[in-house]
């Protein structure tokens, strides 16, 4: 199966292990994600102002000519690439002036076709579940995952449409298809800090620690996430302050398409896993084969 | 009345004038009694120089041209843009790494693109401006580099630029990256380095510097031409 | 006599808070989920509840809070409002304003170097688009 991909800009460089390893892995269950030709940055953030519609235009383009590629579909795996192209294209579906103001400044005739769909996705609808455990089962021995979702994902709901808000399920059920343990945290959808690092940056410190605690209390050893934005804060920022904080011990924050490459036996020159600041090496050669 | 048919009505910078038909704007310019002191270079369509935006009655887009190529229509109102203000950074080359980082660091301001357009819609060279600029923005300095290969820097794209980002300092920046710490090394140019190096033309020159004009003349007319 | 305008001042900022947030504020009922739930209340002056109050009662001080910098639009107030108001658009309103002006928080000359070196290329993008001008 082929299927058109927008990677987003940060997974050309800064996340280069979650491209790497998303493709990696969902080429290992017999999906090629194809790249679409051309694209730009999606916005990263869906503008709440009513009137702006500039800060649509480039997620309404890189919609509309993923249309062309004929598929209907369009994987991101970027949680803010998929909130900011999953909520223009709802308003091009669903509001009549942001689909006329759209398409008559792109010139360009697209009506919301395109459906965005997330790799957790593709995997628990597409590969299946049974099938990955088939696959891959056990290979996890029992680690012990805390999967943050973060805010990007899952709201709102009834536009994203990414499971229960409060308490989504989806990468849990991955996790222990591949034989983790994921652990129950309430912190699991509360925002990281976000782009707060440029401008309050000891919120984001807060919200880390917070998270992280939350995340230990439960006796998790690793972090997995589907967000560039929420790893580098919460890989770097405990970096900053663990040195700081007694009793406070390191956690390494993955990408769930890591894991599953780890799972999956890939090799892990193509995971990227010597790219996070915590490194989830050692644990990952001792929790899996 | 044949003549004033090969006259065209022409507006530069709001004022009227009939000039000849089939005159770049430059000339037409010039042959309505501007003298070019600034805002004109090789008048071969390679220095940038003469950037020019003009309109027609009746249509709201916004066109553009090189004043030394871009030949008069009727009913043009033009202006030339020669200039405009740009964010230039300094540095030294040899001590860059062609990285993302490197490129932010020099112009944090690309991550502000909106993907309007507005640039590529306006560059006189054609070039996918926004395009090179989202690869500016995820790091891809060869693709910067080999998108904006034939900017000639006339400024058009950042006088439009409603994030402020001047995109073909940004471009040459990568381009430089690229020429300097990316592309692989040219083999057949160290090869002849070494053989000059060595002395294998010092002879030839030597002649060369001996003979008279005329016999140089005859000299260049039977030079070997690449095709 | 000086003529008071506060009230015209104070009815056009909050019909243009209404008209760019398409929200309504007058349906909060003071209830302080919004607070109990957001992320960057640590960093506030005046908790969510507080700023919808002020529009609430058109305080044209509302576009001075800082507040409404540290929101870190999570949509964690908007997913939880009992009376459905999407709460991170009132805030994103009040930026509106103050950006359309050339108010703006996040100076790019101020973001030191080192960290743009480090951060990834999202946090500038949406840094710029939410806090910038």
């Amino acid at each position: 199966m082929r299927i058109p991909y927008f990677p987003g800009c940060t997974l050309y460089a800064r996340a280069r292990g979650l491209d790497n390893s998303t493709r990696a892995a969902l080429a290992a269950l017999g999906i090629e994600l194809a790249e679409l030709p051309q694209w730009t940055c999606c916005g990263t953030v869906f503008p709440l102002a009513q009137d702006n519609y500039i800060g649509m235009v480039a997620a309404a383009r890189i919609l509309a000519n993923a249309a062309k590629a004929g598929d209907g579909r369009l994987v991101t795996v970027c949680s803010f690439c998929y909130h900011v192209l999953k909520r223009v294209n709802y308003a091009v579906k669903n509001n009549q002036e942001a689909k006329e103001k759209l398409n008559n400044y792109l010139e360009a005739n697209y009506a919301g076709e395109t459906r965005i769909i997330h790799p957790l996705e593709l995997i628990r609808d597409e590969v299946g579940l049974a099938s990955l455990q088939s696959k891959a089962g056990g290979k996890l021995r029992g680690l012990k995952a805390a999967c943050y979702y973060g805010c990007m994902l899952v709201r709102p709901a009834a536009e994203l449409a990414f499971g229960d808000p409060d308490d989504p399920t989806i990468m849990e059920e991955m996790v222990g298809a591949l034989g983790g343990e994921p652990v129950d945290f309430s912190w699991k959808t509360k925002c990281c800090g976000s782009y707060q690092l440029l401008n309050a940056s000891d919120l984001v410190v807060e919200r880390v620690r917070d998270i992280l605690s939350a995340a230990a209390a439960r006796g998790a050893q690793a972090i997995v996430t589907s967000c560039p934005l929420c790893q580098f804060n919460l890989d770097w920022v405990q970096e900053k302050f663990a040195p700081k904080t007694n009793g406070f011990s390191k956690i390494p924050v993955l990408y769930f398409t890591q894991l599953l490459g780890a799972a999956l036996e890939l090799p892990a020159d193509n995971l990227g896993l010597d790219q996070h600041y915590v490194d989830p090496r050692p644990l990952l050669s001792g929790g899996c084969s | 009345m044949a003549e004033e048919k090969e006259m065209v009505n022409i507006y530069i910078m709001g004022k009227h004038y009939q000039v000849p038909y089939g005159l770049t704007i430059m000339k037409a310019t010039e042959y309505a009694g501007y003298r070019f002191i600034r805002g004109c270079g090789c008048r071969g369509g390679f220095c940038g120089a003469c950037g020019t935006v003009y309109r027609k009655p009746g249509d709201f887009r916004l066109k553009v041209g090189l004043a030394c190529q871009t030949v008069v229509e009727d009913g043009m109102y033009l202006t030339q843009i020669p200039f405009y203000p740009a964010n230039k950074a300094t540095y030294d080359l040899e001590e860059l790494t062609p990285t993302l980082g490197t490129l932010l660091q020099h112009y944090p301001e690309t991550t502000r693109c909106l993907g309007c357009n507005a640039c590529t819609r306006i560059c006189p060279q054609e070039l996918e401006v926004m395009h090179y600029i989202a690869a500016a923005q995820r790091g891809d300095i060869e693709k910067l580099a080999n998108m904006s290969f034939d900017c000639i820097m006339c400024g058009l794209c950042a006088s439009r630029c409603p994030a402020e980002i001047v995109q073909y300092n940004v471009a040459i920046l990568g381009r430089r990256l690229y020429g300097r710490h990316i592309a692989p090394r040219a083999g057949h140019l160290a090869k002849r380095v070494e053989e000059i190096k060595a002395g294998k033309f010092d002879a030839e020159i030597n002649r060369l510097m001996q003979v008279n004009k005329a016999e140089l003349q005859k000299l260049y007319d039977a030079r070997d031409i690449e095709p | 006599m000086a003529t008071d305008f506060s009230f015209q001042i104070s009815k056009e900022i909050s019909g243009r808070i209404r008209e760019i947030s398409g929200q309504n504020p007058h349906l909060c009922m003071q209830c302080g989920t919004c607070s109990a739930s957001c992320t960057g209340i640590g960093k506030m002056d005046f908790l969510p509840r507080q700023v919808i109050r002020k529009i609430q009662l058109g305080d044209p001080g509302v576009l001075q809070c800082r507040s409404i910098w540290v929101c870190t639009a999570c949509l964690t107030c908007t997913a939880r409002c009992p009376r459905g108001i999407d709460i991170a658009r009132l805030m994103e309103a009040l930026r509106t304003i103050n950006l359309r002006k050339g108010n703006e928080i996040l100076v790019l000359e101020k973001i030191p170097l080192d960290l743009i070196k480090e951060i990834p290329q999202m946090a500038l993008t949406s840094g710029f688009r939410k806090l910038s001008s």
